[in-house]
């Protein structure tokens, strides 16, 4: 992955995102050690306590969890945890965006969900 | 201890001219922090007095707990890296290297070694000959190579293209990984050192302006963006960092970040463009002495 350094997203958040998406792709199982901060520093070349940070997210809204001297851990629910997450907050801002926009654009609702509809039936198209 | 770097209210005049002014900081331990501000702001200076290279004229400065001036306890603990460094050129490059491993507790000679090839430098190298970008690679790699407990690096990478700039910040970033210790590190260049960084000191007119955490200073302002008389709507109340007016009307404000949801659905309604500010443009607008910009020059 390659970081974002505009500064439209603080770099521990992309860090905290990335390794959800590694747990949702099931790059790291239930109870297995995910990177350490010093290899997640090394990886994405940034300072450690940033990628502390991020983990300490992780840590916080229970995604991980911490055994002393030994590192950090997936915890039993992270996928779902995350998953939950997401729909939450990303899925639902977006959908905010695509209703401002389309009021903005006096685009009606049903249209609006035409287009989805559209969207959805040419990737299920594709993946035929 | 936790503490490497201890100013209180240190004051430097140069005949009548006040370097810095009663600036305090302290600066933890084991740290990589960026020192940043624009030309004159006080940066060598203040690292000058962190060397002990300087007196201070008022004030007390403290480094691992003692007066570094004249002290040669402090020196042996620190490596100070900039472009006037003078290195004796009665001594080849290798040679050189070879003195600071008997002077530095620390050093790592394979490193050292390892480093100097890496960069294409030969045993006959003469450090004055070098040309710029290359000396500057030099010198960083004394410093790296010393493991000082007090690292720093004043504008180290003048004169060094790109890909050298790109290594040798990652080389500093993993020694320091291997071997935490403090580093301080100058650059008129934070968006290039800011993923290095932990904490950012920022220095403005000879004082602390700021020192915070880097991830903080990213979520410290925002922009705005859009018809003069909305956005002058918007900012009621809110604390503006900068303001400069573009044209047809358009309105251009960077405010600290206190906003809240409801100042985001209010930008949405009106149309006004609301975005992060990189934590580079927050200095650069912090630091600003000028009310408007470059463009208020031509109108």
């Amino acid at each position: 992955m390659n970081l974002n350094t505009d500064g439209a997203k603080p770099i521990y958040i992309q860090i905290s995102e990335w390794l959800e998406t590694e747990i949702l792709n099931g790059n790291f199982g239930y109870d297995e050690k995910v990177f350490s901060q010093y290899q997640l520093a090394e990886m994405f070349n940034i300072n450690p306590a940033t990628a502390a940070k991020g983990l300490t997210k992780l840590v916080e809204e229970e995604i991980l969890y911490k055994k002393r001297g030994l590192g950090m851990f997936v915890a039993g629910g992270a996928r779902e945890a995350i998953l939950e997450k997401r729909k939450d907050q990303t899925l639902r801002r977006l959908v905010e965006e695509i209703v401002a926009e389309a009021k903005h654009l006096n685009i009606s609702e049903e249209e609006v969900i035409r287009m989805i509809r559209e969207v959805n039936q040419k990737g299920e198209g594709e993946e035929k | 201890m936790t503490t490497a770097v201890q100013c209180r209210e240190i004051t430097k005049t140069y005949k009548n001219k006040r370097a810095l002014n009663e600036l305090s900081c302290t600066i933890e331990k084991n740290k990589i922090t960026g020192i940043i501000g624009r030309n004159g702001a006080g940066k060598t200076t203040l690292l000058n007095m962190i060397a002990g290279h300087r007196r201070v004229t008022d004030g007390e400065i403290q480094v691992f707990g003692a007066n570094p001036f004249n002290s040669l306890t402090v020196s042996a603990n620190i490596v100070f890296i900039n472009d006037t460094m003078n290195l004796p050129n009665g001594l080849t490059c290798l040679e050189i290297l070879e003195e600071g491993q008997n002077f530095y507790r620390n050093w790592d000679h394979e490193l050292a070694g390892r480093l100097f090839e890496y960069f294409g430098f030969t045993r006959h190298d003469i450090h004055e000959r070098l040309s710029k970008g290359k000396r500057s690679m030099f010198n960083a790699i004394f410093g790296l190579a010393s493991r000082s407990p007090l690292t720093i690096f004043d504008e180290p990478t003048t004169g060094m293209d790109e890909a050298v700039r790109k290594d040798f910040y990652r080389a500093l970033l993993k020694d320091y990984i291997a071997h935490p210790r403090t580093v301080l590190l100058s650059s008129h260049h934070l968006s290039e050192i800011e993923d290095l960084l932990e904490d950012v000191l920022l220095i403005k007119n000879g004082r602390e302006h700021l020192h915070m955490p880097v991830s903080d200073l990213k979520e410290y302002a925002v922009s705005i963006q859009g018809s003069e008389r909305a956005v002058t709507n918007w900012l009621g109340g809110k604390n503006i960092i900068a303001r400069r007016s573009g044209p047809a009307g358009r309105l251009y404000a960077v405010v600290e970040n206190t906003i809240h949801d409801t100042h985001i659905k209010e930008a949405r309604e009106k149309q006004l463009d609301l975005s992060p500010v990189s934590a580079s443009d927050v200095c650069v607008y912090l630091t600003d002495e000028r009310k408007g910009g470059i463009d208020d020059v031509f109108e």
